[in-house]
């Protein structure tokens, strides 16, 4: 068994500027989101691990396989750029056939492909109008489109809700979502943090071309000894619940929100806490209506491994 | 939900080999070159050489039914079907004029398009490494000028025989084809890197086609210049036109028009050549790297 893409000491840089430093990486088959602030480096990082660019130290390898100068190997990958890159003089149902054609595919096999990826994306409507013409939406879902077209095992994609309305996003995250089954690996880069925690919790934490941390959003949690866990609970007796809790040492903080059922409680040893949770709860027969945790996201965790 | 191990486990299929990868770029930049009114009215003029060459043939055949046209030996030696003939097809103002025109509207937006758009990361995506993409957009271009040079050169070939009733045109001159299809390779092969040279140095097609034109038309007029004032032949090595006239000459073995070494023109026009693979080579890359 191996990792499906594997990065060894990869690094680029573009003249002087640093664009990716020494990343060493296995990502293994599921959705991989790839976070980082505009500049960190994941569009280098997507490109190196997809053959576009070629890196100045290391490698990238996917399939076990070089990924540089091997084209072969991109029949296997789907590659969905940040940046607009279509034929502006063709229609959406000539571009995917025409990028079908490129693949090797049949002209009967790749109209047949369009037609089925087209419904996926919801574009059967629109595919005669020229790409031109499509509004940002259509375009993104038509680059989503291009990139599985083909059935590929890697589904790589950059940025792909730049620039997209709310219900754009949604709509894309459903058809993230929708996809992500069937063993693929789909690795997605955003600097919008809701955006890649609606898709994932295995997240790559990317930041001037180093990788920060890498793993789920609760192990990359958990190296953050000195910024507690925050848990909020809305129970029917909040009072009762926090004597109980303060007379446990991992319980660093127990404050009561302003709204009359709700209790805060802040610890360094999240299951730790959830273990005892529910015995507490059946002991004094207390009612929990709700657990959150409001700083869990990756917005939290990002800003602290960068240091704001 | 099933569970899945996570890992990759080696994949036993066989990657799909694709014979000819470079043919969907071609296909697809002939079918969008016939979208454009303006293209398709220069092509089909572009025929129009073609056409008054082989009504040319025919007279040849018919001297005596035309004889009342003719009013001096000079103008019944323009019906005269000889390598000379060729020559001027091949080398004559308006085709090479209509070819520029063509390679306008059809090849200046080929690379330059891809360059607008980011669609080279497109392209580089996809199971097709440089050279297929540079040769199927030199096909698209190829498969234009080829049209206009060697299928004519041929049919003129075979239409002097039918008309004559005999093979003694060919019997005459066995090398013709040769140099039909050596001298439209070379002319149609030079065409097609001047354009994507110009094609690939800007982003903006309508840009590229005014350099395309501009840069013949210069050439020649730059010859003209310095000829003008220094009455001296070796700057017929100026103009692009000119360089294509001598090695029309050579291919089809009839006597140069300037007094200049036909090796020298060569030699320019397959740098010029050179030079176009060279800018494509760093050009053409997936991804715009700015340093």
């Amino acid at each position: 068994m191996t990792a499906v893409i594997e990065t060894r000491s990869l690094s680029k840089w573009y003249g002087n500027v640093l664009g990716l430093s020494d990343v060493s990486l296995s990502i293994e088959p599921g959705v991989i989101g790839l976070l980082g602030p505009n500049g960190a480096g994941k569009s280098t990082f997507l490109k190196l691990i997809t053959g576009q660019l070629k890196p100045s130290i290391g490698g990238a390898r996917v399939f076990g396989q070089i990924i540089w100068n091997n084209p072969k190997l991109f029949s296997r990958i789907g590659f969905c750029p940040e940046a607009d890159a279509f034929f502006e003089d063709l229609t959406g149902w000539e571009f995917l056939v025409n990028l079908l054609r490129l693949h090797g595919f049949s002209g009967a096999e790749a109209k047949r492909r369009s037609e089925r990826t087209l419904e996926i994306v919801e574009l059967v409507k629109d595919k005669d109008r020229l790409i031109r013409a499509y509004s940002r939406g259509m375009r993104q879902r038509l680059k989503f489109a291009q990139a599985i077209a083909h059935d590929p095992e890697v589904i790589i994609l950059d940025e792909p809700m730049s620039g997209l309305d709310p219900l754009g996003k949604r709509k894309f995250i459903r058809l993230i979502r929708d996809y992500r089954g069937e063993g693929r690996t789909i690795i997605v880069s955003s600097h919008v943090l809701p955006e890649i925690e609606a898709l994932t919790k295995n997240i790559i934490l990317i930041h001037q071309g180093k990788i920060l941390a890498t793993g789920d959003i609760h192990d990359v949690r958990e190296l953050i000894e000195r910024h507690p866990h925050i848990i909020s609970l809305r129970v029917s007796d909040r009072r009762r619940l926090a004597g109980r809790l303060v007379k446990e040492d991992f319980i660093l903080d127990v404050r009561f929100e302003k709204r009359p059922d709700t209790l805060v409680i802040e610890t360094r040893q999240r299951d730790k806490f959830f273990s005892l949770l529910p015995a507490l709860v059946l002991e004094e027969q207390i009612e929990v209506e709700e657990i959150t945790s409001p700083d869990d996201n990756l917005q939290a965790v990002f800003d602290y491994l960068v240091g704001k | 939900m099933g569970i899945r191990e996570k890992g990759y486990e080696h994949w036993d299929g066989t990657l799909m080999e694709h014979r000819h990868p470079w043919w969907p770029i071609t296909r697809l930049g002939i079918k969008l070159a016939f979208r454009k009114k303006s293209f398709k009215f220069v092509f089909a003029g572009a025929f129009l050489p073609a056409f008054v060459f082989l009504a040319g043939v025919y007279v040849s055949e018919r001297i005596e039914d035309f004889q009342n046209m003719f009013h001096s030996s000079s103008s019944q030696k323009f019906f005269e079907v000889n390598p000379a003939f060729f020559r001027t097809y091949f080398s004559n103002d308006s085709l090479l004029f209509l070819m520029i025109m063509i390679m306008v509207f059809a090849g200046a937006g080929l690379i330059a398009d891809d360059l607008k758009f980011n669609s080279l990361q497109i392209y580089f995506s996809r199971p097709i490494g440089k050279k297929d993409y540079v040769l199927g957009k030199c096909a698209v271009l190829l498969f234009f000028l080829l049209l206009l040079t060697v299928v004519p050169g041929l049919l003129f070939i075979i239409f002097k025989m039918v008309f004559a009733g005999s093979f003694r045109f060919i019997l005459d001159y066995p090398w013709l084809p040769l140099s039909i299809l050596g001298y439209s390779a070379f002319l149609s092969i030079f065409i097609t890197l001047y354009t994507l040279l110009l094609s690939s140095l800007n982003r903006n097609r309508r840009y590229v086609s005014i350099l395309i034109f501009a840069v013949y038309i210069f050439s020649e007029i730059l010859y003209g210049i310095f000829y003008e004032r220094f009455r001296e032949q070796y700057f017929s090595l100026l103009s692009i036109k000119s360089n294509l006239q001598q090695i029309a000459a050579f291919f089809f073995r009839v006597r140069s028009p300037f007094r200049v070494p036909v090796v020298y023109s060569f030699l320019i026009l397959t740098a010029i050549c050179l030079i176009s693979v060279a800018v494509m080579r760093k050009k053409i890359r997936s991804v715009d790297v700015i340093k």
